[in-house]
């Protein structure tokens, strides 16, 4: 690409705009043919695998222009207050007919309480990681909200294996700390943790925790707001 | 809190906007299994605004990609601001994009709510039944607000504050904008200043620096702005206002980046572009301003804000830039302000006043390729036209007078200068415009070879270089020569030089012959004192 003035990464971040949108398309489209045929999908697993793998396509891409936005240094925590267990059931509910259709159980245990963040980065995390806990869990999934020490700690908690050593830790990771040679590359949770980050109070700032156990006695992921 | 029972989307009548029939019918579909029962649908903008004239919506539900033609946003503008769609009713922007692009590019009228695709039955109930549940909590307080009534509006939501702590956040922010449209400034720093004690967010932020600035506290807004900014980037509005506290400081350059940074960032918003040109314009800038007119000019296509003014201005930016020259890029330049001009007559045909503007234009610009002959006979039809027409437009009547000069009418021009001064001199913007015309009636790249001859020249006056002051002076004087300052400056040089040497004679001959030019020079004009106290020690001189 010599001489020619190819911003590349603006290029990418069009393409992946528009594969992004088209997997919406996809995706609707998904959820009404559902709808419709009821009685015939909530049991296929072919049919729950196309949308599980569609919903994850979908939400790497939006992880993607994440990413990029980042590094354009053009992206920003809008923070405003909301009433937490009103944004996780809102939230909850667009997993429900994959949830039912893989028959996992998925709860949501919330003080009620207000919150601060911003809700279409902390969707973003809730999907990712969502996401995630559906394809580790054996059966059951829940989501739970408190304030612990001046945050607002939301976790998702499965009954999975858990994380693997490597995996837990606790703060900030760095865009270095990828790996790209062992496959699953935690772009998910390097986007999770910078928008963790974004999130700040005087000198706090929002961090993410993994670790094992909790009441289910899977993996426990922790986004810790201040 | 409702009774859950109680059907609460059965009382609404709701409006669904989607281009794509499959989507439409999905919706109903899903509305309806939620217990809604009065669904309209429709395809684009036209009907969706129809039906909101002649019907009473409660819940608009609107994609915002809806294919050629007026988008999401401009259906919501257009409602809002044609008041077709009251506060207490519901608009939820449905996109397949991440919503935050186009909160950005908005710069009034933000939606209720965003749904993003794709969206699902459970989904849609949640949602929608939040957002019912807080409309109507909040009910009682934005009816007061559609009648205007905002007094009641603030003690109504002063009551809710303790009743409805859910509804905090909604609750301040109305405030703070009610007092501020109440014009009670201390009372609308209060509820930022208190938000503000408990935790730094951006809303309160930008809402208090409103108030800075409505207070004429202009550096301190300008500091926190330039703040707000650096740590969030793509919050669009900081930019508006801090532009607006730059401008205010007098320092419009300065204001002008910030714009320009802004529009790159979010290129869509129309009076956001409109402002950049006005303020480039404003400072000399034609390139930046001719961009930023024809962003505005292109916006305005599906907009409420749509007016030909617009492509009035751009067609004056492209005439500015193509005049005096006859090379290629200039050639393209006056080609495209007649095609700008072409599409405005299309669009606003019905105006007749707006074809003889044009065509004042046109004429102007045939001047400018060169085309003199042709340029004459426009004009000579033009002029029995307009010499019907009692009384001129302002801006209509100041291109009249631009294009005369153009043909070197000065005369004519300036009879019709001082005519316009008689009926709208009392405006003291239209004054100025008038003045700055007689000033300088030359196009803008020669206006600023003067304006910078006339800095050279005052320089060298300053250090004392006499000679090097007369022959700058001299040389602007050539490009515009009825400009007071520089007359007045050129007279200044002279008699300096003059007690300096001791010579006399031909120096008064000169400063006779600058001084006459002012002759009609009006009494509120700006040079006015300076020219009478020079005239009065020009006659002690030669006395």
């Amino acid at each position: 690409m010599k001489n020619r003035n190819i911003d590349f990464s603006m290029v990418l971040a069009l393409a992946v705009h528009d594969m992004k949108n088209s997997l919406g398309m996809l995706l609707n489209s998904l959820d009404e043919l559902r709808a419709e045929n009821e009685a015939k999908l909530t049991e296929s697993s072919k049919f729950n695998t196309l949308q599980y793998e569609a919903e994850r396509i979908h939400n790497d891409l939006v992880q993607l222009l994440g990413i990029y936005r980042l590094g354009e240094n053009n992206l920003s925590a809008h923070i405003e207050e909301h009433s937490v267990s009103e944004f996780l059931s809102e939230h909850l509910a667009r997993h429900t007919p994959l949830l039912e259709g893989l028959g996992i159980e998925c709860s949501i245990e919330s003080d009620d309480i207000n919150g601060f963040f911003d809700t279409d980065l902390l969707t973003g995390v809730l999907n990712n990681t969502i996401n995630n806990a559906i394809r580790y869990t054996k059966s059951e999934i829940k989501l739970t909200a408190a304030e612990r020490e001046g945050y607002l700690v939301i976790r998702v908690e499965d009954d999975g294996e858990g994380y693997p050593e490597s995996m837990q830790h606790t703060g900030p990771l760095s865009f270095k700390s990828l790996d790209f040679n062992t496959g699953s590359t935690s772009l998910g949770l390097f986007f999770v943790s910078a928008v963790a980050n974004l999130h700040s109070e005087g000198d706090r700032k929002g961090y993410i925790k993994l670790h094992n156990g909790g009441e289910l006695g899977g993996g426990v992921f922790e986004i810790w707001l201040p | 809190m409702s009774d859950p029972n109680e059907n609460v989307f059965g009382k609404l009548s709701y409006l669904v906007v989607d281009d794509f029939e499959n989507f439409r019918i999905s919706m109903r579909h899903m509305l309806r299994s939620c217990g809604a029962d009065n669904v309209e649908l429709v395809a684009h903008a036209k009907p969706a605004i129809e039906y909101c004239t002649y019907n009473h919506v409660d819940v608009v539900l609107c994609d915002y990609n809806l294919g050629k033609g007026k988008n999401g946003q401009h259906i919501l503008e257009e409602l809002r601001h044609k008041k077709l769609l009251k506060r207490s009713s519901l608009f939820l922007m449905v996109t397949s994009e991440s919503s935050r692009e186009m909160v950005m590019g908005a710069r009034e009228y933000q939606p209720d709510a965003y749904l993003t695709k794709p969206i699902n039955h459970a989904m849609l109930e949640k949602r929608l039944s939040s957002l019912i549940s807080q409309r109507n909590a909040l009910l009682p307080i934005n009816r007061e607000i559609d009648r205007e009534n905002y007094p009641e509006a603030i003690s109504l939501c002063n009551a809710a504050l303790s009743r409805l702590p859910r509804y905090k956040t909604w609750l301040m922010k109305t405030l703070g904008e009610l007092y501020f449209l109440l014009g009670d400034l201390s009372y609308a720093i209060k509820v930022y200043d208190e938000v503000l004690s408990q935790r730094e967010l951006s809303w309160a932020r930008v809402g208090r620096n409103k108030v800075l600035l409505a207070n004429h506290r202009y550096d301190e807004a300008v500091e926190s702005l330039r703040k707000l900014i650096k740590s969030h980037p793509d919050y669009m509005e900081a930019y508006d206002l801090l532009a607006e506290g730059l401008e205010r400081q007098n320092r419009s350059g300065q204001a002008q980046n910030v714009l320009e940074l802004a529009t790159t960032r979010s290129p869509n918003a129309l009076l956001r572009q409109k402002h950049l040109a006005e303020l480039a314009e404003a400072n000399q800038d034609m390139e930046t301003a001719t961009e930023a007119w024809r962003q505005t000019v292109r916006l305005g296509a599906h907009s409420i804000h749509h007016s030909p003014d617009h492509h009035i201005a751009l067609a004056h930016a492209l005439c500015d830039l193509s005049d005096g020259d006859t090379d290629e890029g200039s050639q393209a330049l006056a080609h495209e302000a007649i095609s700008v001009l072409a599409s405005m007559e299309r669009q606003f045909s019905e105006s007749k006043t707006l074809e003889l503007h044009s065509l004042v234009i046109q004429c102007r610009i045939q001047a400018g390729r060169g085309e003199v002959e042709k340029a004459n006979s426009m004009l000579e039809s033009i002029s029995e036209r307009l010499s019907e027409i009692h009384p001129l437009e302002l801006e209509m009547g100041l291109d009249y007078a631009k294009t005369l000069y153009r043909l070197d009418n000065v005369r004519e021009a300036k009879t019709l200068l001082a005519r316009l001064h008689e009926s709208y001199g009392e405006d003291p913007e239209a004054a100025r415009k008038i003045e700055s015309l007689l000033d300088e009636p030359v196009s803008f790249r020669m206006k600023i070879k003067a304006r910078g001859l006339n800095r050279e020249g005052i320089a060298a006056f300053e250090s004392g270089a006499l000679k090097e002051a007369e022959e700058t002076f001299s040389k602007a004087l050539e490009i515009i020569p009825d400009h007071p300052a520089l007359n007045l400056n050129l007279i200044q040089v002279l008699i300096k030089q003059h007690e300096d040497t001791g010579s006399i004679d031909k120096l008064t001959d000169r400063c006779q012959q600058h001084i006459s030019r002012l002759d009609d020079l009006p009494e509120q004009h700006g040079q006015y004192r300076r020219y009478l106290a020079l005239q009065r020690k020009l006659k002690a001189l030669t006395l």
